[in-house]
């Protein structure tokens, strides 16, 4: 287990306010984190012929502070599903609130803002910057954010404390084992103290103990009251998983609450 | 931090940019040579026509100094006339002729003299003996190499050679007053000067000159002063020193098209070579860059990236640019310069900061602007794509 954090690494009431959006959210329930309805999304262009209908009137709700897993066979659609919800893709059809945020009367540069300061991803495969050593990638996000630099040095040091990793704060990520890199996505992911963490994969690349302990870290999170939606083909993801929604061919074939 | 990701790239992939650098130094330094040489002969030309502060030239109508055999006839008249004009400080007269120098087995070496008021010259600066008197010459340094002169040794001249008899004609003896250095002359010219009467007798060209020098008081405009000159003398041409670099400029033209086509190319050259590199740069990058928005990087900081990338580039490559293309400039101008006839004091490439800025700074920005095509392109790619690109 890695070396904790004096106090919590989320907190939702503590986000800088120079970090948070410049937006009006339109009322919403606060205890809901994600929302979407009757979404579509198809994809067209060269090599599609007809076009790809990736999500099929998919419904999904995410509350605050629980973990959701999404499964599913390869091509299914998980990850196009956690693109659209977390506002990275707009959907064909359908409505998406991210945060209580309509994502599709948000600017581009508005869903950036929302990105960066109150969602977190992690990547399959980490997508750290080669060029800037672990410090730097994790205070990247917060150096966009407009933070100070003596706070995002604190911070930087806390998350890398946090992931285990505070000694590895000068190593570039070619220098650092694919779990460490994956520790250092989700330090990254956590710089600007995020309400919802959306993470695709994240221990797809990663042999079963080192996933098993980015899991670990990850359940951490949750257990401090941090949204997760997982995109996963890890069983034990699903085990840790507060709730596992089961997709095929575009669609949610096995709902929110039912058993696995 | 952003932009710091943008100049490691550059440093990562060191190979690649080192070659752009190159490349990029080398357009730059060729460019700065365009730009020096677009102006930099007639502006030599103008500092050395104000050298010893005789900034206008009179000369036979419709030449330029020098220009042909013509000369102006009643020079004592119209040198009085000329100093009576308000405005003017000195009038130095000149006639140029050939002479030719006797010594020892030679028959008459062709030597160029000028005919001058030792008290009223702009030609020479002595390097060490006096202005001449009677029966005496100053001569060039070459000369006096060529000819082992010192001051106070002698030499023959004659103006004439008899073709029959392949010997000079009425040699007249002189001595040397001094050793100089002659502003006007290509290298390794053997020239004298002495004592304008004497050469009018010599050359049987009594009371003619081939132009006259005038030097105007502090503060009096060159062009007013040139219009007060014409019209206080008859036949005449006059010329202020801008008048002479226009004439200079205009003749010259071909030098401005050279540099013109030749510096375009150059910026050409730059342009395609940042636009290919930032463009390879920005499509190996495509994953940081989706990563970059992914995690809510504005589009304006990362085009902001991409542009800084470019600008780096050619910033730095202009940096290098500089010093060798005035290395550069230095090896072709003594190249040139050691063409018949071209003063050894003038310079084809002169260096004028403005331009010069003005030339590196287009080429800097140019570098810069060239980033925001392949940026625009990463920017407007849909992002859910450039992800599941990046993470097959």
């Amino acid at each position: 287990m890695p070396g904790r954090p004096s106090g919590r690494v989320f907190d939702p009431g503590g986000i800088p306010s120079r970090a948070a959006p410049r937006l009006h959210a339109e009322a919403h329930d606060a205890g809901l984190h994600v929302r979407g309805v009757a979404l579509y999304k198809e994809y067209h262009g060269a090599g599609t012929g007809g076009g790809v209908t990736a999500l099929r009137g998919v419904d999904l709700e995410v509350k605050a502070g629980e973990w959701v897993a999404i499964v599913g066979p390869s091509g299914c659609g998980k990850s196009t599903l956690l693109n659209v919800l977390a506002g990275i893709d707009l959907p064909s059809s359908g409505v998406v609130e991210l945060l209580g945020f309509d994502q599709a009367r948000l600017s581009e540069a508005e869903r950036a803002r929302l990105r960066l300061t109150r969602v977190g991803f992690v990547f399959q495969r980490f997508h750290l910057l080669p060029v800037l050593t672990a410090g730097e990638n994790v205070e990247l996000p917060m150096a966009e954010a407009g933070l100070s630099r003596r706070e995002r040095q604190d911070r930087v040091r806390e998350l890398l404390s946090f992931v285990g990793l505070e000694h590895r704060i000068g190593h570039r990520p070619a220098q650092l084992s694919g779990g460490e890199q994956q520790r250092v996505a989700i330090a990254r992911a956590l710089a600007n103290r995020p309400e919802v963490v959306f993470a695709d994969e994240p221990t797809g690349e990663l042999d079963r103990g080192t996933g098993a302990g980015i899991l670990d870290l990850l359940g951490t999170l949750n257990a401090e009251g941090t949204t997760l939606l997982t995109v996963t083909h890890d069983a034990e993801v699903a085990v840790r998983a507060s709730r596992v929604i089961e997709m095929s061919d575009g669609s949610i074939v096995r709902p929110s609450g039912a058993e696995p | 931090m952003i932009v710091l990701t943008s100049l490691r790239a550059l440093v990562r992939r060191r190979s690649r940019t080192l070659l752009a650098l190159g490349g990029i130094a080398v357009s730059a330094a060729l460019l700065l040579n365009m730009t020096m040489l677009a102006s930099g002969l007639t502006s030599s030309f103008g500092e050395l026509t104000r050298a010893q502060g005789y900034a206008l030239r009179v000369t036979p109508l419709g030449t330029l100094p020098f220009d042909s055999e013509a000369g102006i006839g009643d020079a004592a008249a119209t040198e009085a006339a000329i100093e009576a004009v308000r405005g003017v400080a000195a009038v130095a007269p000149v006639l140029g002729a050939q002479l030719y120098a006797v010594a020892g087995g030679s028959v008459g070496e062709p030597v160029f003299a000028s005919g001058i008021d030792p008290d009223e010259q702009m030609l020479y600066l002595l390097v060490s003996g006096s202005d001449p008197r009677p029966d005496e010459v100053v001569a060039s340094e070459p000369m006096a190499e060529a000819f082992d002169l010192e001051v106070g040794d002698s030499i023959l001249l004659a103006a004439e050679l008899d073709v029959a008899l392949g010997a000079p004609r009425d040699v007249v003896s002189f001595r040397i007053s001094g050793i100089a250095d002659f502003i006007y002359n290509y290298a390794g010219e053997r020239s004298v000067a002495l004592e304008l009467s004497r050469l009018q007798v010599m050359t049987n060209r009594p009371d003619e000159v081939s132009l006259f020098a005038v030097a105007a008081t502090p503060g009096i405009d060159e062009d007013s002063l040139a219009t007060r000159i014409t019209a206080a003398t008859t036949d005449l041409s006059v010329y202020s020193t801008r008048e002479l670099m226009a004439a200079m400029d205009q003749r010259l033209a071909y030098f401005r098209q050279l540099s013109t086509i030749l510096g375009t190319i150059a910026l050409a050259v730059a342009t395609l070579l940042v636009g290919t590199i930032v463009t390879l740069g920005v499509r190996e990058r495509f994953g940081e860059i989706a990563t970059l928005r992914a995690i809510g990087v504005r589009a304006s900081r990362v085009r902001l990236a991409i542009v800084v990338e470019g600008f780096a580039l050619t910033a730095a490559g202009s940096a290098i640019g500089l010093p060798l293309g005035l290395w550069i400039s230095g090896r072709l101008d003594r190249i040139l310069l050691s063409f018949p006839g071209i003063p050894e004091r003038v310079s084809f490439f002169v260096m004028e900061p403005l331009p010069a800025a003005l030339a590196l700074f287009t080429m800097t920005a140019i570098g810069a602007l060239v980033g925001i095509l392949p940026a625009s392109r990463a920017l407007r790619a849909p992002l859910g794509a450039m992800l599941r690109e990046e993470a097959d």
